[in-house]
């Protein structure tokens, strides 16, 4: 197990010999720290970020045949951060995220250069301010995979904002390309999914799916039929929402649905 | 002794009009049968009795318990003891059964809730509905068949123990054995408990094992004509058409 702690401008690592990890010179003039890890052999790596004061570029290099489970949770900062993914031959890159930022903006590039790596991406988010998430997924080789699944829960003033684009140019046959985006919207605001496949290959498994609503009336009235009030139903529906497929911080998650449906 | 009394009810949907002056008087201890023919409104007086904002209730009272509970919200009228066994019961994703049901039991008993007679209990009436003992685990109706959603909503019952069973077609998608098994689990219901319990029905099948005492043939948003079992027998040969016109 591999850590990786950001709070403020403050970075502490603990790793093993699984994972090199090398912290960048500080950019003092665009306040951007950079964050390079490579992955040697089979790991998990956390990475725990708050009140963050800095924007943030991760470099993640996942060497040939290696599988890696990577657990992120930012909370109580305003997020700027860039992450550019890079899977050699087989690797295997899991990805499990939980938000509770005040803002957060992210880019994420995923390349897929290596025949059959696959990368599996997982979001969950309570947005209650501006979030943005932007997400650019290159299968740049033959039999790659990526299953990139998006899900926010909107809330307060929150506005939520999920944008993918998977590439599979000509000529990179059997890959494989789903995103699906959901958004909760408990609010007025707006909220927006842009799910973009840009795919040249006709030997090609790809899908997208994209909904923004509300719980659905029958879902609250079935429950409610056995007694749950109405806040407590929400409440359940979302974590039923959030909680799937978040394993390492789902007990962070739950609390984190705790505060906001009290 | 909790009854539910339905007066001269007319309920909307849109601008439509489903239930027209509808009345009927259920009492504790006792099992009405409403069937008839499709589109005539049974599955909506369930849904308007529980609360489905869904409908407009233009005019006219239910009384449970004394009071009209016509502006009570459906949670609070699940809480006064009114169960409504649905039709289609829905899959929950991410939320699992025994969540839902603790949730459930929770908002009804508050502080006197216990968990490990809870858990006792689950397990002791999923063994008696032939029910796999993991379900409980599993997401609300996730990957039920219909006859597995029918016995999670018996299951549910027992565990809530309300006064008012409302049961809307619980016999439908159900085999031979599952509706024996059903059928009997509810009656064993009913004698412990002498609840109550309006069955909305198509088939005289569920009869055989669901005793009523009344039988009522609704029809265009009313009820037609109320008998005994022998009018479910007389249905089953003559049909609708024949059967439950005003004028009987």
């Amino acid at each position: 197990m591999n850590k990786i702690t950001i709070y403020g401008e403050d970075i502490k690592i603990e790793s093993n010999d699984s994972v090199e990890v090398s912290i960048g010179e500080a950019s003092k003039f665009l306040n951007v720290q950079s964050v390079k890890i490579k992955v040697l052999k089979d790991t998990d790596i956390i990475i725990d970020e708050g009140e963050i004061s800095i924007k943030l570029d991760f470099y993640i290099n996942v060497l040939k045949g290696v599988k890696v489970n990577i657990y992120e949770y930012k909370h109580d900062g305003e997020y700027k951060c860039q992450y550019k993914y890079y899977l050699e031959q087989k690797a295997y890159l899991n990805i499990e995220k939980v938000h509770d930022g005040k803002q957060v903006t992210e880019m994420n590039l995923i390349n897929l250069n290596g025949e059959y790596a696959k990368a599996n991406f997982n979001l969950k988010t309570i947005s209650k301010d501006i979030e943005k998430y932007n997400f650019l997924v290159y299968h740049n080789a033959n039999n790659t995979v990526s299953h990139i699944v998006n899900n926010g829960v909107n809330i307060l003033d929150g506005t939520l904002e999920f944008n993918v684009s998977g590439f599979v140019p000509k000529g990179n046959t059997g890959c494989d390309v789903s995103q699906s985006g959901r958004i909760i919207n408990m609010t007025e605001n707006l909220c927006v999914i842009k799910p973009n496949l840009f795919i040249d290959e006709e030997d090609v498994v790809a899908s997208h799916s994209a909904l923004i609503g509300t719980f659905s009336a029958d879902e609250i009235f079935y429950l409610m039929s056995r007694g749950i009030a109405q806040t407590d139903a929400q409440k359940l529906l979302t974590k039923g929402f959030l909680l799937n497929g978040i394993s390492y911080y789902k007990d962070t998650l739950e609390s984190i649905i705790d505060k906001y449906w009290r | 002794m909790k009854n539910l009394k339905i007066e001269n009810l007319t309920v909307k949907a849109g601008e439509k009009t489903i239930l027209k002056n509808f009345t009927l008087e259920i009492k504790a201890g006792e099992i009405h049968a409403i069937m008839g023919p499709n589109g005539t409104g049974k599955s909506t007086l369930t849904k308007v009795i529980m609360g489905d904002t869904n409908y407009e209730v233009t005019s006219g009272k239910i009384i449970y318990d004394g009071k009209n509970i016509i502006k009570m919200p459906v949670n609070e009228r699940a809480k006064m003891g009114i169960f409504l066994g649905m039709q289609m019961p829905l899959e929950i994703e991410g939320v699992s059964n025994a969540d839902f049901l603790r949730s459930a039991l929770r908002a009804k008993e508050g502080d006197n809730f216990k968990l490990l007679p809870f858990i006792r209990e689950v397990e002791s009436y999923t063994e008696k509905l032939h029910m796999n003992k993991e379900m409980i685990h599993r997401g609300v109706n996730a990957g039920f068949s219909g006859g597995e959603r029918k016995k999670n909503e018996i299951l549910q019952m027992n565990v809530l123990k309300p006064d008012v069973v409302l049961l809307d077609e619980i016999d439908s998608g159900l085999d031979v054995d599952s509706l024996k098994l059903v059928g009997e689990a509810v009656m064993d219901y009913y004698n412990e408990r002498k609840p109550a319990i309006l069955l909305v029905t198509h088939y005289q099948r569920l009869l055989d094992y669901i005793k009523p005492d009344y039988i009522h043939i609704m029809k265009d948003g009313h009820i037609a004509c109320s008998g005994d079992k022998s009018l479910a027998l007389k249905i089953e040969q003559e049909g609708y058409d024949k059967v439950g016109n005003d004028d009987e």
